[in-house]
């Protein structure tokens, strides 16, 4: 079917996207100033690991060699130790992308069905105060800086009201209490999710409730819209079926193409709430000079983008026959 | 003669154009607000050099009041309190507008030059150059230029302002290099370029004389969307404590709340370096969508005829 | 009684330039069964005429004056959710293939069962589906092709899809607007004539829009030639051709290559077409006119009738 070729495509895309950003990491670790061995080896290390570590790594040899030890390790799954936690780097890694996706996913679907949900009410109102309204917070909360939002959330509903948790992902006490049934801790991860989520939702809704917004008020121009009319159809019939689905799509390439911003958007989030992502992870690594968590955490963000980017484009794929046929 | 001749004819058009388009732009509101707004931030970013030279005490990074040590709310002396050092908050503000504009207008000049640049070569030269820059332009655009900047900042140490507005500027063109291009494709066809060619005119001639002139405004008109890129990204730097350690910007105030643990206890620290981000942002937004509707003809229409 | 009968009507659009008077005081009727061709160059009125029949004009577009009776009954004073049940079940149209008509996110078969089912609710989709089928052999498609999306269709099997969907409720008059525009001569040709066939086999009255008055001339019966937001000249196709009377229809006539017949010189209208914000106070084509007289830049022109069938908006006529 002509979807998977499309996907098949993208994807070979992705790996060449992915293969050159490889490349230059590892060249940017190997040339920056500094010794690039104290990059890669503990010094905590005892000499006899280090020694081990560094044959391991290929550093002793030429940068040809050591590029292709990079890549062998690279896919094998050997992404070195943490020198802060001193445990590998992969399982630090896998622990914390669920929490990344299950947050960052989140935020991006809900902000965006939200916006275009209020996008298109605030175009079949234009002029209307619920239209200024809608407008104006979309305009106001879509240009708030981001780490300043998370923190006032904390400050007024954390702090002052108590209605929420001031930091992480679930309370320790849930964590480890052995009785405490899944529910419990679903329920419990909502409970923390609730500001990190409202941070990401209040920040992104915006620009796609403005966008549906304008791209309804084009699409209404439109000559089909006018048939729709002449068949008799009831306005919201037109609004809904016709002029909706065709003025989302200009949305759809939107949040592809603000996945980056939203990336750091989540990264930041992560760190205000001290929620345990990969975003986090990458913050902190590098203000502890862990290298080599810094560099996969950064390795696999990448990935994440590069993947959404592939989820976006086939759901645009999928939405527009023009596309697909 | 001839000479002041040809050159008030050049003149005039270009004059008329920009009364023409600030006659346009002075009917849109947000247009006005987002300016009031930006002027207001221009006289801070101006003031910020008054108090260092009423008080060395009002230094925003060194001016410590002796009397005070600790983070106290707003006084007389101290219109907007002081942080937990006994620095005057407001001199940090002013100087923040200094920096965020320096930071914003910089980056954002710096990639329009990059990507107005890139633009045109790709859209003029076509085919291979055309592929290999849009590919590139691609990539860069996939990376998030936040996280970007933190991995540089663990190779190379703390990053000093003009290196981050470097980077930032390295990685923001792809956006604008796509739009010049999409112009300079739509340019290359005219009659006015074929006449260029016929008469013998080299290829970089061509692109900056002739293309060059017809593609700024819309260069412009991104610039004021590449500003508050840079300026949120400068912020969040600092915010999370890579930016640099020598210059005052309100993330870096931000970044002193939250880490000295004054966050819930003085709004008047926490409150005004998010306010002002939160501002500037919002109104290079709203210049940047009024400046839209001078530029592209369809846009007005709409509020002619709604 | 005809079917539809037009009297005085006048339409015009609020621009941020001013009242522009797109139609003014225009009449006509059609009967049952008949076909009525309106010609004119681009801005000359008769597609916003069009649109206001159906009571479809943009939010800036306002009838001024006139009454639109339709079997009897005044269109103009029907409410929102009457014109609603009378669009498409009574009168249809069909649109340019050339524009954006279908929308391109729906499949075609879709498209069409969507105008049956929204006026005949108690179908069921499978039965809604078959009436497509019939629709679809009607207009010469072929059946696989019925769940395509637009955009894989050609010109002219667009602009069958619209002909299939604005038959599809059967109605009593269609509207054509340009339907042959854009298309090449061949399949121009045959367009024509499925629309003249399904007049002919159903009894359909069309009003048939064009700017190609060689069109309009094959397929209906009575012709009007429209000029600047006014009707100049109305009446049976035959006399209409064979006879003009006003200049503006002469000069259409001759500015048109015919294969067969003497050769002459093809004369082009010089001049442009009046700004239609300023309400004039004599005839709209005075000043491109050949033959225009002292009367015809002070005064109004009149209608003068040639026969009790031909009649022309024309004060230098003798």
């Amino acid at each position: 079917m002509e979807l998977w070729k499309y996907i098949a495509r993208r994807l070979i895309q992705i790996a060449i996207i992915f293969f050159v950003i490889l490349t230059v990491l590892f060249l940017l670790f190997r040339l920056a100033p500094g010794d690039p061995v104290s990059r890669m080896v503990d010094p905590d290390m005892t000499p006899e690991d280090a020694e081990l570590l560094i044959s391991q790594l290929g550093l002793d040899k030429p940068i040809g060699m050591q590029y292709i030890y990079y890549l062998k390790n690279f896919f094998t799954g050997n992404f070195g130790e943490s020198f802060h936690y001193g445990q590998p780097v992969i399982e630090i890694i896998w622990e914390r992308l669920p929490n990344t996706i299950l947050l960052f996913t989140t935020a991006i679907i809900l902000s965006a069905l939200v916006g275009v949900f209020l996008g298109k009410i605030a175009s079949w109102r234009k002029g209307e105060t619920t239209d200024t309204f809608l407008t104006i917070g979309a305009l106001v909360t879509h240009t708030v800086f981001l780490p300043w939002l998370g923190l006032i959330l904390i400050w007024i509903f954390a702090y002052k009201l108590d209605w929420f948790p001031i930091t992480g992902m679930i309370s320790e006490d849930v964590y480890l209490d052995p009785d405490a049934g899944i529910l419990t801790k679903f329920l419990d991860v909502l409970h923390h999710m609730v500001l990190p989520l409202a941070t990401l939702f209040l920040i992104h809704f915006g620009s796609y409730l403005l966008i549906m917004r304008s791209s309804m008020l084009e699409t209404l121009k439109e000559d089909y819209i006018l048939t729709a009319r002449a068949k008799g159809l009831e306005e919201k019939v037109i609004r809904n079926h016709h002029a909706a689905p065709n003025a989302a799509l200009p949305v759809v390439t939107s949040v592809g193409l603000s996945l980056a911003f939203s990336i750091n958007g989540g990264a930041l989030t992560e760190t205000i709430f001290t929620w345990p992502g990969i975003g986090r992870e990458l913050v902190m690594a590098v203000s502890q000079n862990d290298y080599p968590l810094a560099q996969t955490s950064f390795l696999l963000i990448a990935i994440v983008v590069l993947l959404s980017n592939l989820v976006v484009d086939t759901l645009y794929a999928y939405l527009d026959p023009r596309i697909r046929y | 003669m001839e000479k002041s001749n040809k050159k008030s004819l050049n003149r005039s058009p270009l004059i008329a154009r920009f009364r023409e388009g600030w006659a346009i732009y002075r009917q849109n509101l947000l247009g006005k607000i987002g300016l009031t707004l930006l002027v207001i931030f221009a006289l801070m970013a101006i003031c910020s050099f008054i108090p260092p030279l009423i008080d060395p005490m009002y230094q925003p990074m060194t001016g410590v009041d002796p009397d005070i040590a600790k983070s106290t709310s707003p006084s007389l002396k101290h219109w907007l309190g002081t942080d937990f050092m006994g620095r005057d908050i407001l001199s940090q503000l002013l100087a923040g507008a200094r920096v965020a504009f320096m930071v914003g207008v910089s980056a954002a000049f710096m990639s329009i030059v990059i990507g107005t640049t890139i633009g045109m070569l790709a859209g003029y030269m076509g085919k291979f150059v055309d592929t290999l820059l849009m590919r590139l332009a691609d990539m860069i655009m996939v990376m998030p230029t936040l996280l970007v900047v933190l991995i540089l900042a663990a190779l190379f140490g703390q990053l000093n302002i003009w290196t981050i507005v470097l980077i930032i500027a390295l990685f923001r063109w792809p956006g604008v290099s796509r739009v010049i291009r999409a112009q300079t494709l739509s340019l290359k066809q005219r009659p006015f370029i074929e006449a260029a060619k016929v008469a013998g005119a080299s290829h970089m001639r061509i692109i900056f004389r002739h293309i060059m002139p017809n593609v700024l405004p819309l260069a412009f008109l991104y610039m004021t969307f590449r500003v508050t890129s840079a300026i949120i990204i400068e912020a969040a730097l600092a915010f999370l404590g890579f930016g640099d350690p020598s210059t005052v910007s309100w993330g870096m105030m931000l970044q002193w709340v939250w880490k000295t643990g004054h966050m819930f206890k003085a709004p008047y620290w926490l409150l005004p370096p998010g306010i002002c981000i939160s501002l500037i942002t919002l109104s290079f937004y709203m210049l940047g969508r009024a400046m839209d509707e001078v530029l592209d003809p369809r846009l007005r229409k709409e509020a002619e005829t709604g | 009684m005809a079917l539809l009968e037009v009297k005085n009507l006048s339409i015009g659009y609020h621009s941020q330039k001013g009242y522009l008077h797109a139609v003014e005081d225009v009449s006509f009727s059609l009967k049952a069964g008949k076909s009525l061709g309106f010609v004119g160059e681009s801005g000359c009125g008769k597609t916003t005429l069009c649109m206001a029949l159906m009571r479809l004009l943009p939010p800036n577009g306002v009838i001024r004056e006139g009454r639109i009776l339709f079997e009897g009954k005044d269109l103009l004073k029907k409410s929102d959710e009457e014109m609603r049940k009378i669009r498409w079940k009574k009168i249809a149209m069909i649109f340019q293939a050339a524009m954006n008509a279908l929308n391109p996110v729906h499949r075609i078969e879709d498209q069409i069962a969507e105008a049956i089912l929204a006026h005949n609710p108690v179908y069921s989709k499978e039965e809604a589906m078959k009436k497509v089928e019939d629709l679809f052999m009607l207009v010469g498609i072929p059946k696989d092709r019925m769940r395509d999306y637009p955009h894989q269709y050609s010109g002219g099997m667009k602009q069958r899809a619209v002909i299939a969907m604005a038959m599809a409720c059967r109605p009593t008059l269609m509207i054509a607007d340009e339907p042959t525009t854009a298309l090449d001569v061949i399949v121009q040709d045959q367009i024509l004539k499925e629309i003249k066939g399904l007049q002919d086999r159903f009894k359909i009255s069309i009003i048939f829009i064009s700017h190609d008055i060689s069109v309009v001339s094959d397929v209906c019966d009575d012709i009007g030639v429209m000029y600047a937001g006014e009707l100049v000249e109305y009446g049976d196709r035959s006399e209409v051709f064979s006879s003009p009377a006003h200049p503006y229809t002469k000069a259409l006539l001759s500015s048109y290559p015919t294969v067969t017949g003497e050769k002459y010189k093809l004369e082009p209208i010089p001049g442009e077409p009046p700004n239609l914000i300023n309400q004039l106070s004599c005839c709209r084509f005075c000043d491109r006119c050949p033959s225009a007289g002292v009367l015809c830049k002070t005064e109004s022109p009149v209608w003068l009738e040639i026969t009790p069938t031909h009649r022309a908006l024309c004060s230098s006529i003798r």
